[in-house]
């Protein structure tokens, strides 16, 4: 009898200490958003936004009624180029860039297999806008410079196939091709939504060929170029981190990285993610 | 104590259903060896080359450690909770089935004790079966496809967020963690088919309800509906093993997650005492 109550006063003991163990080293929950502060010297800020609908709307591109929550949040945030995805045409462009009382120019990539445009607008007014081919699809590139003495500036709005991861890493490696040959004039950003599938916290997997595309893919861009909206978290529902900015590995200078949550409207599916760095 | 330990590890080696666990995990080695290589043809050459120009997978990615990796995480999962869960669901129950547990009580001997006593052997028939699962993946690895260091990427697998790399010595030893925390994990299981055997007078009773209620949580868990009771279930904690092959181990969650396994297990193994303790033995 003696015996069997030190078994489970032992048992007891573990028990609570265990407990106490879990309590010690359990970690503070993350916070959602790396909001850093720190001032950063010749600043470029970007962003980058999916502005379609979800899957089960009618019509899962832009829609014009959500366009002036669009320009508050880009004359609130006031990035210098902006990265735009699902957009329907230049006409819904132009509704944009009035919106913006002719604070940016703009341009929608060529029409590709899809009934969707990329687009990017640009405070600067000497910007260029470079039409990218990328197998079937068309992403769109502006180049434009900050200031005089600062380096040229290539930013590029993609947007890869949602459904197909094995599009998606073909439609990775041309991208990726185009932008190397350019990083030797330009300081390179690659911005939109990739819908890579990579979400790697607490879930386990088997391994699949969509994952194993998409993991080829999303490592093929790290390779030559640094993922700037690591650490800010998820970008669209379901906790999906699918819109990305890409930038030159060397960057100095990270300022603030922010998934802007309150942002979105309507039926949207993403949020937009901004991200500013030091030239 | 050391005697009735001494007499448990006597019927666990004694026991078919043991030798069988190993048996079938050599049987599981040899068609992830299968698999393996024929993925590895797959993806290095032909069809795979001409359809995309870069890839990570190369003949130096698939080595031995690389294979040693992927056999080890998906057996783990579903594999090694069965043998853990058959050994230990028939502890009791298998004793109360083939008549001898009523013998055994009416020795002086306490419950708590040989309660105890299950389990320890439990715990060493789940580490056994470890070790030599890793000893051989290790080993099958390195006589056909060869040593390399291993390399990590996003994704598959789901261990790193970008592209890591773990140098093969520091790898090995990786492997070795890897028995610790896999064998701590394991114990939740055991813990629980043990209360199971407790429970009921059927060593198969035992057994399939301890798979069904860790399946459960396990489908479950990756159910998005459930997303929020996720952290909730042991299942969602016992993966902390894996993470000792993350190029840098997050020790401190590690450590938590280990706190909360043993927890399960402390508090698992008083409930069965308690519930034996009061437990009337008719057969």
């Amino acid at each position: 009898m003696l015996l069997d109550m030190w078994v489970k006063l032992i048992l007891l003991l573990l028990f609570c200490l265990m407990i106490l163990g879990a309590i010690h080293f359990a970690q503070p929950a993350e916070s959602e958003k790396l909001n850093s502060s720190a001032k950063v010297l010749n600043s470029l800020r970007l962003l980058t936004w999916n502005i379609g609908y979800a899957e089960l709307e009618d019509d899962t591109r832009a829609h014009n009624e959500d366009l002036p929550a669009v320009a508050k949040v880009i004359l609130r945030e006031d990035p210098d180029a902006v990265a735009l995805q699902e957009l329907t045409g230049t006409a819904q462009l132009n509704i944009l860039l009035g919106l913006l009382h002719g604070k940016y120019r703009g341009a929608v990539a060529q029409q590709g297999k899809a009934d969707r445009f990329e687009g990017v607008l640009v405070k600067d007014a000497g910007a260029t806008f470079i039409p990218v081919a990328v197998g079937a699809r068309y992403a769109l590139a502006a180049s434009f410079r900050l200031r005089q003495n600062t380096p040229n500036v290539l930013l590029l709005s993609v947007h890869a196939d949602a459904f197909n991861a094995a599009r998606r890493r073909s439609y990775t490696e041309a991208l990726i091709d185009w932008a190397q040959g350019r990083v030797q004039s330009s300081e390179v950003f690659i911005a939109g939504d990739f819908n890579f599938e990579l979400k790697a916290a607490n879930v386990t997997n088997l391994y699949t060929d969509n994952l194993k595309h998409d993991s080829e893919s999303y490592s093929h861009i790290l390779r030559n170029f640094r993922d700037l909206g690591r650490g800010a978290g998820d970008t669209a529902i379901n906790d999906r981190r699918i819109d990305y900015i890409f930038g030159p590995p060397k960057l100095e200078e990270l300022g603030r990285v922010e998934v802007l949550r309150d942002a979105a409207v309507g039926r949207m599916d993403h949020w937009p993610l901004l991200v500013e760095v030091g030239l | 104590m050391l005697t009735l330990l001494k007499l448990e590890l006597e019927k666990l080696f004694r026991a078919k259903s043991f030798y069988l666990s190993f048996l079938v995990l050599v049987g599981f080695v040899a068609l992830m060896l299968w698999g393996f290589y024929t993925y590895a043809a797959r993806k290095t050459g032909g069809e795979a080359v001409e359809q995309f120009k870069y890839t990570y997978e190369s003949k130096q990615y698939f080595n031995g450690l690389t294979f040693a990796l992927y056999s080890v995480l998906f057996s783990f999962t579903l594999l090694l909770p069965i043998f853990v869960s058959m050994s230990a669901g028939s502890q009791v129950a298998g004793e109360s089935r083939a008549g001898t547990l009523r013998m055994i009580c009416t020795r002086p001997i306490s419950r708590a004790s040989l309660v105890l006593a299950k389990f320890l052997v439990t715990a060493l028939h789940a580490a056994l079966l470890l070790t030599f699962f890793i000893g051989l993946n290790l080993m099958v690895g390195l006589i056909f496809v060869g040593w390399g260091n291993l390399e990590l990427y996003p994704g598959p697998l789901n261990l790193v967020d970008v592209p890591g790399k773990i140098m093969r010595d520091d790898a090995l030893m990786r492997f070795a963690y890897a028995v610790l925390s896999g064998t701590w994990a394991l114990l939740v299981i055991a813990a629980l088919a043990l209360l199971c055997s407790v429970i009921f007078d059927s060593p198969v009773q035992a057994t399939v309800m301890t798979i069904a209620a860790y399946l459960t949580l396990y489908i479950v868990g990756r159910v998005e509906f459930f997303e929020h009771l996720r952290p909730y279930f042991f299942t969602t904690d016992m993966d902390f093993w894996r993470d000792v092959f993350k190029p840098d181990i997050p020790w401190q969650s590690l450590w938590h997650y280990a706190c909360v396994c043993g927890a399960y297990t402390a508090g698992l193994l008083l409930t069965t005492v308690i519930i034996f303790e009061r437990k009337d033995i008719v057969t």
